[in-house]
């Protein structure tokens, strides 16, 4: 156990030596490279909350963007369905209204029909029942239809009652008009004498009777005296037939049935 | 029986001799700036490092904590003396496993220059932190009458820190070589293995030792300060 002075201050050199060679090669390399890395580090991590600080911003930019976006597009559907609703209110007001329009143009086009009908009927069963009685008349008693048209007219006039007479007297008393006949046919010289005979005896004695022709009485005789009137006319009968069979067409042509 | 390896003597010019201590400083001092210097050629500064520049980091700044630790002060002044106090006394008794080696510092020449080295850097330190004169005044305080037992002080503590190192150091290696020649096969190796512990925590006690007293010269006033870092 010596010590070597000589050693010991070369030994003190070489530490020295050895000192500045780590302080060279080690201390300084490595604690720049640590600061460098941590300044890096720091860095980063600035720049990372500076991300999130603006990641955050965004966020709720967006988040209002879409809150604020929700509420435009609950109004807008707001708006379209009140909208809609009233667009339909109005479709359908219009509808019903078309179709009142159609039905009632369809009622009144089914109503011109059926009086075009029943106004050809009137006719041709007039004609028909016409001939049918002319050719009746003709084959059993071997009568005119005519004459058996004056015929009855006298025999109305005579039956007549005396409330309907005096009516009749009543309305000629008034007026002194002379007594009008209207035929649906041209009457022959015999048959107006008949009857004017028939007028001066069973009504008004010597009035002035007037002899016309009027188509549209559809194979009748009409008596008017002043206001007073009396017939026998096939129309009354095809009245009545028009009456059945319009009450026919009504019961299987009305609206409800269709 | 070679006990220091100062005895070993490989070149000799009048006073001067190149013995095994010299030249195992040498080779230690050599390995400790090779290593250093390969690592640090390629140095980076990002996330990704080498695993040798992790190792060197990590041990960089294992030495900065504990020197932070130990003297309450800012680490990087005191970093290359304590950091080489401990990696040449580390190494150079890590070597020791290796055939044929001696650890310069089982020489108490060594120990004594590191002591030495010790020694002065104390007060330097010292006063470099607080001017001369108010280092200087420790050494009369609480009264003059101190003063020399103040100086007896540093120095037998300085002696204290080179005796132990070298007894550490000599005991193992003495150790080894009785066990050798007792019972050649197993014990030695055992005895190796606490060697290599032995040599560690020599190492570090020598480093923070050496901290305590810089940091004992320095922080008369230093816990208010140290606040600061």
């Amino acid at each position: 156990m010596s010590i070597d002075w000589i050693t010991v201050s070369a030994q003190i050199i070489n530490f020295l030596i050895l000192v500045w060679l780590l302080k060279r090669f080690l201390y300084r390399p490595v604690m720049q490279a640590m600061d460098r890395r941590e300044q890096h580090i720091f860095e980063q991590l600035d720049d990372a909350q500076a991300r999130e600080q603006k990641a955050n911003e965004k966020m709720q930019y967006y988040l209002e963007k879409m809150n604020e976006l929700a509420r435009t597009r609950d109004e807008i559907l707001a708006k379209t369905q009140e909208k809609a609703e009233q667009q339909k209110r109005q479709l359908l007001d219009e509808a019903r209204l078309e179709v009142a329009k159609v039905r009632e143009h369809w009622q009144n086009q089914v109503r011109l029909e059926k009086e075009e009908l029943l106004d050809n009927l009137r006719h041709q069963v007039s004609n028909a029942v016409q001939g049918i009685a002319r050719k009746a008349l003709g084959d059993l008693a071997n009568a005119d239809l005519e004459e058996q048209i004056v015929h009855s007219f006298i025999g109305r006039l005579v039956s007549l009652d005396k409330e309907s007479r005096a009516l009749m007297l009543g309305s000629s008393d008034d007026s002194a008009e002379p007594a009008r006949i209207s035929s649906a046919f041209e009457l022959d010289s015999g048959a107006r004498s008949r009857l004017t005979r028939a007028i001066h005896e069973h009504l008004i004695d010597g009035i002035d009777v007037k002899y016309s022709k009027s188509p549209e009485l559809l194979c009748g005789i009409a008596l008017t005296v002043g206001e007073g009137q009396l017939s026998w006319n096939l129309a009354d009968y095809l009245e009545q037939l028009n009456q059945h069979i319009e009450n026919v067409l009504v019961s299987t042509t009305s609206p409800e049935k269709l | 029986m070679t006990i220091s390896p100062d005895d070993i003597v490989f070149w000799r010019w009048g006073l001067f001799s190149l013995n095994a201590t010299i030249v195992f400083t040498w080779i230690v001092m050599i390995l400790l700036t090779l290593i250093s210097w390969l690592v640090m050629r390629r140095l980076s500064t990002g996330t990704k490092i080498s695993r040798w520049q992790n190792l060197l980091e990590v041990l960089v700044s294992g030495i900065r904590d504990q020197i932070r630790e130990v003297g309450h002060q800012k680490p990087d002044k005191y970093l290359p003396f304590i950091g080489t106090l401990f990696l040449f006394i580390a190494v150079a008794n890590i070597l020791n496993m290796i055939p044929g080696y001696m650890a310069p510092t089982g020489s108490l020449s060594t120990t004594t220059a590191l002591a030495i080295c010790v020694f002065a850097a104390v007060p330097l330190y010292g006063i470099a932190y607080e001017g001369p004169f108010n280092y200087l005044r420790h050494y009369i305080k609480p009264t003059i009458l101190m003063l020399p037992f103040n100086i007896i002080g540093e120095i037998s503590r300085t002696i204290a820190l080179a005796v132990r190192l070298y007894g550490n150091i000599m005991s193992g290696t003495v150790i080894v070589a009785i066990l050798l020649s007792l019972t050649p096969y197993f014990f030695p190796v055992v005895m190796q293995l606490l060697g290599l512990l032995t040599g560690m925590i020599q190492a570090y006690i020598f480093a923070i030792l050496a901290m305590v007293y810089i940091a004992a010269a320095t922080s008369a006033h230093t816990e208010s300060t140290y606040k600061k870092y």
